[in-house]
């Protein structure tokens, strides 16, 4: 199975570090970076990743604008979005799958778990060669 | 004269009249007397003379015939024995005197003598003729003196005056005593009738004399006495009278007085009372216009009759420009017809119902067409009889406070946002630390990050718990309630804490309750999962943590006991407040961050509730919350509903690869449990399920599963998925026992979507005011898998529709509240999907041809009480229900 490649917007510097090194070392994916909705757009059509974490509030463009420039460019409408928030309540999470992401992982996320929660957000089987850590991670908790 | 007489006294009178009387009758009686006498005396004495005459003459004849003058003298001279003869004569043939007597004047006979007689004033004369041998030889002629006789006329007429004399003397005399007898009467009647009109004394009275008898004047007495007395009577009678009247009168006046101090007395009143209102009405119109309320008075019709200024100044409009509008129209109208929002407006239905109407988020228009958030609410307006005269709106322009709102709103956020963001690269950069994926750091160094990352994790909590419990203290979040099953609530907060519990090898226990809340169902999870997972953490391993529940009218209590270390008696009212953990050291080594309780407590709190604690027995302690039972739910037993989270029951074989599936569903909002193929059934009958999916090995056979569960009377009913990667599979084996067929492997949507067909269930609402009769609805319909919810009033099942649309309505006609036409009415005016739901109209009449236009929702049937029976209305809904089951083809995933 190929390695999946993410593609995580965020305009926080280390947000966007501790997040890329969490899923590469946990999952082994291909992690990309933006910093800004724009950004993001442009790489997402470049880049063409599997799926796109996306920070909910980022100045100018935020998480809900990039989402609909994205479901509104053929080239990247096809890609799974996940936010990224920290926002909890259960109104704005009712509200922000309406929108149509495909799941809502809530700041601050446990850098050891990130992968899983996307995966499993996203119905992605488990990375084969991971399993194994997974499971003695998962044994530990 | 008559004058004089008549002014005479009555005596006089009286006198007058007899005197005349008197003298009258003589004067007559003796004039005709005498002249009588007189004429009777002269006759006679003519007739002696005549006879005389006769005598002489023919005793003279001779004399004349022998021419004897002597003898003729000596016979003549006879006549002196007659001393009245005045005179006499005797003529020859040649009317000579022949012998004459006394101083007669002796002439000539006149010519035309013959025998006859002339009587005289003083005289008679007679002629006669002296014959012989019947020849005429001489006249003899006497003349009788009539002195005589008129002497005694005159004596007699002398006589007859004197008699007159005496006797009017007489009467005189007569007519003095006489007058005694009538006049003083009559005087006594005067005297007495002067004397009653000058002393005006009515008591006095004629006295009756002896002497008088029956006559005239004694009747006149009588009369007058009567008349007296009459008078006297009547005029006690009119003192009495007026005696009476005047204390009447007088009586009257003091009344009248009386009354004349009231009505002053009164009039002050109503000045007073008059002022009041003036300044009443004054204040009232100042309140009005001053109000910074806008204020809106509504007519019956729903017209607007007044507008007060705040009111005119937040719509930008006057009075005039509402004309004909109702007020639905006229608040919730642009200017260029659109309609402002798409919700349904309540107003002028509750208006026409004299109800009263409050909504705290709704939208006006105002002229310009652009809206503003307002609260507003609507009260009928009464007159004494308690008739509605129309409504009184009032509202509020609620932009300003909406802006706050929304400026903590932001505050809250952002602030989440920036202590979050750095929580989250710190927590972030010590997982990864921690993880020793960066390498090793020693022991120490390692326990030192899991400190920090601990801590980081409670300093997360409490972040969120702050905030949490700032939303809800300022009362900024909205309760969104709906009907909740209470037993789904509590297994879905069982399902969450499952691991944890596991965790700390602490056992579960869930007993069933049955009730539908009228919650938040995402707080009271939050609530549940909170009491929980504080019983497990306090608890200790292999005990045990219970949630049950209780309901009593119309509260739900929620019970989540534990055997942990209980809670101290001076704590159990404080443990509520914030930061007040029973030992400080727990929060470090629980890593709470004391605020869990203080949430659940305002969360309970506003759902109208209380939350409290107990001790357990001997060990441990109870947290007990009550919740408001859904309104729509009046009795537990109509409502087979199940409102919330579907339960799914998912077989599967153990060690396959689970659950995907499982968790698939976990996510969104299923509560699943688990079970073998061998404890299918127990699982099954154990719980009450929307659905069971079984989710076996391809080469498992499932078909004697299904029969099993169809064959057993607990688990018939419940609809059944297959969820298989075996290419050969064919859902037509199992004729119509499978509902869903799930082809390995999909994509979560078409999951989704197989799971929905599989778990739906028709809903019918029963709007009947029976309860009797609905109990008995609901459970034929229930009997035949048709879940029902019930609402005994038009309200309700309005109130019900908008929030949870029913698949078909069954609605009685007369309703407590409206009646069947104004329910369908509001209906319609819900959406244009609640437009399409069918509907069973059962009522005890009849509906009449035409009244059936006016109550069509979607495809309408009509059934009568009385005449059709229970099973004919279990097959017209059933007919109907199957117009909107989902095709049985549909509900297979296309392989």
């Amino acid at each position: 199975m190929p390695h999946k490649h993410m593609l995580i917007i965020d305009d926080e510097d280390h947000i966007r570090e501790v997040a890329s090194l969490s899923l590469e070392m946990t999952e082994g994916w291909k992690v990309t970076t933006a910093d800004c909705g724009a950004a993001g757009i442009e790489l997402a059509r470049s880049e063409r990743p599997d799926a796109i974490l996306l920070d909910v509030m980022m100045p100018e463009m935020d998480g809900p604008s990039t989402l609909r420039a994205l479901q509104l460019d053929e080239a990247t409408k096809g890609i799974a979005v996940i936010f990224l928030t920290a926002k909890v309540q259960a109104a704005d999470r009712r509200k922000f799958l309406d929108l149509g992401v495909q799941g809502i992982i809530a700041k601050p996320f446990d850098p050891m778990t990130l992968g899983r929660q996307i995966r499993e957000a996203l119905q992605w089987p488990p990375t084969a060669a991971l399993t194994e850590a997974e499971e003695k991670d998962k044994s530990a908790a | 004269m008559s004058a004089v007489v008549r002014n005479l006294p009555i005596r006089r009178k009286v006198s007058l009249i007899v005197m005349l009387t008197v003298t009258m009758a003589l004067v007559l009686a003796c004039t005709a007397f005498i002249v009588y006498d007189y004429g009777s005396d002269r006759r006679s004495m003519a007739d002696d003379v005549d006879t005389l005459a006769k005598v002489l003459a023919s005793n003279s004849a001779a004399s004349l015939i022998f021419h004897d003058p002597e003898a003729a003298g000596e016979i003549l001279s006879a006549v002196r024995a007659q001393p009245s003869i005045r005179s006499a004569a005797i003529y020859d043939r040649t009317n000579r005197p022949f012998v004459t007597y006394g101083q007669s004047d002796v002439r000539w006979l006149p010519r035309d003598y013959a025998d006859h007689v002339v009587i005289g004033a003083d005289s008679i004369q007679t002629f006669r003729t002296i014959r012989f041998r019947g020849e005429a030889i001489g006249t003899l002629y006497l003349v009788a003196d009539l002195r005589e006789l008129q002497t005694r006329m005159r004596l007699q007429i002398v006589v007859g005056s004197s008699i007159l004399a005496a006797t009017l003397f007489l009467a005189l005399l007569l007519t003095r005593g006489l007058q005694r007898l009538v006049t003083d009467p009559l005087l006594d009647l005067a005297r007495a009738a002067g004397r009653v009109t000058r002393e005006k004394n009515y008591s006095i009275r004629v006295t009756a004399r002896e002497d008088s008898g029956a006559d005239e004047i004694a009747a006149l007495k009588r009369a007058f006495n009567n008349m007296l007395e009459e008078i006297e009577s009547r005029d006690e009678a009119l003192r009495r009278h007026q005696a009476e009247l005047s204390g009447q009168v007088e009586q009257r006046t003091s009344e009248l007085h009386d009354a004349n101090r009231a009505l002053v007395h009164a009039k002050d009143i109503a000045e007073t009372v008059a002022e009041i209102n003036a300044q009443l009405s004054r204040q009232s119109a100042l309140i009005l216009n001053t109000a910074t309320d806008g204020i809106v008075g509504i007519d019956l019709d729903g017209q607007l009759t007044f507008l007060n200024p705040a009111a005119a100044a937040m719509f930008g409009k006057e009075l005039a420009d509402f004309q004909h509008m109702t007020v639905h129209t006229a608040i919730h109208y642009r200017p260029d017809g659109t309609h402002l929002n798409d919700s349904s407006c309540l107003l002028g239905y509750a208006l026409r119902r004299g109800e009263s109407l409050t909504r705290a988020n709704d939208e006006f228009c105002r002229s310009d067409g652009t809206a503003f958030p307002v609260e507003y609410s609507a009260t009928p307006m009464r007159d004494e009889q308690g008739r509605v005269l129309g409504s009184v709106l009032t509202f509020r322009d609620v932009s300003e406070q909406r802006a706050i709102e929304k400026m903590k709103d932001e505050f809250v956020s952002t602030v989440s946002h920036e202590l979050r963001t750095p929580l989250t690269s710190i927590r972030g950069a010590l997982g990864l630390l921690k993880s020793g994926m960066l390498g090793s750091v020693g022991a120490k160094g390692q326990r030192m990050l899991e400190i920090a990352v601990s801590n980081t994790d409670r300093l997360v909590r409490l972040i969120n718990d702050i905030l949490d419990l700032e939303r809800i203290d300022s009362g900024q979040f909205d309760l969104s309630r709906d009907p909740i099953d209470a037993h789904a609530l509590m297994a879905q907060a069982v399902d969450g804490v499952q691991t944890v519990a596991d965790a700390a090898g602490v056992r579960l226990v869930l007993e069933p309750v049955d009730a539908i809340l009228w919650v938040d169902a995402d707080r009271i999870l939050q609530t549940l999962t909170n009491l929980l997972g504080n019983a497990i953490k306090f608890s200790l391993p292999s005990t045990t943590v219970t949630i049950s529940g209780l309901r009593k009218d119309e509260m739900f209590t929620f019970r989540v006991a534990d055997s942990g270390r209980g809670i101290p008696a001076n704590k159990v009212d404080t443990i509520f407040e914030r930061f007040q953990q029973i030992d400080a050291s727990d929060s470090r080594d629980k890593g709470g961050s004391g605020l869990g309780l203080a949430i659940c407590r305002s969360i309970v709190n506003a759902h109208g509730g209380r939350i409290w604690t107990e001790p357990n027995g001997e060990q441990g302690s109870v947290f007990l919350f009550t919740v408001p039972v859904s309104p729509t739910s009046t009795a537990a037993s109509l409502t087979g509903e199940l409102i919330g989270p579907k339960t799914l029951l998912v077989c599967e074989e153990e060690g396959s690869a689970t659950s995907w599936i499982v968790a698939t569903l976990r996510k969104n909002g299923f509560v699943v449990m688990v079970t073998s193929a061998d404890h299918v059934l127990a699982g099954a009958e154990a719980s009450r399920l929307d659905g069971i999916i079984l989710n076996l090995a391809p080469e498992f056979d499932a078909a004697p599963i299904v029969d099993m569960l169809k064959g057993h009377p607990r688990t018939m009913n419940i609809p059944i998925g297959i969820a298989t990667a075996h290419p050969q599979a064919s859902p037509g084996s199992f004729a119509g026992n499978v509902r869903a067929w799930i082809r390995m492997p999909l994509q979560r949507e078409d999951l989704l979507s197989a799971v929905a067909k599989l778990c739906w269930t028709p809903q019918v609402l029963i709007v009947e005011d029976d309860a009797d009769l609905a109990r008995v609805m609901s459970a034929a319909l229930q009997a035949r898998s048709i879940r029902t919810m019930y609402a005994a009033n038009g309200e309700t099942a309005i109130e019900l529709c908008r929030r949870n649309p029913p698949d078909l309505i069954v609605m009685d006609l007369k309703l407590p509240d409206m009646d069947g036409y104004a329910a369908v009415e509001c209906l319609r005016e819900i959406d244009e999907a609640m437009q399409k739901v069918p509907l069973v109209v059962y009522s005890a009449l009849e509906v009449g041809a035409s009244d059936r236009a006016r109550l069509e929702l979607g495809p309408t049937q009509f059934l009568t009480k009385t005449k059709d029976s229970m099973q004919d209305f279990e097959t017209c809904v059933t007919n109907l229900i199957r117009g909107v089951t989902p095709h049985p083809e549909e509900s297979q995933h296309a392989a």
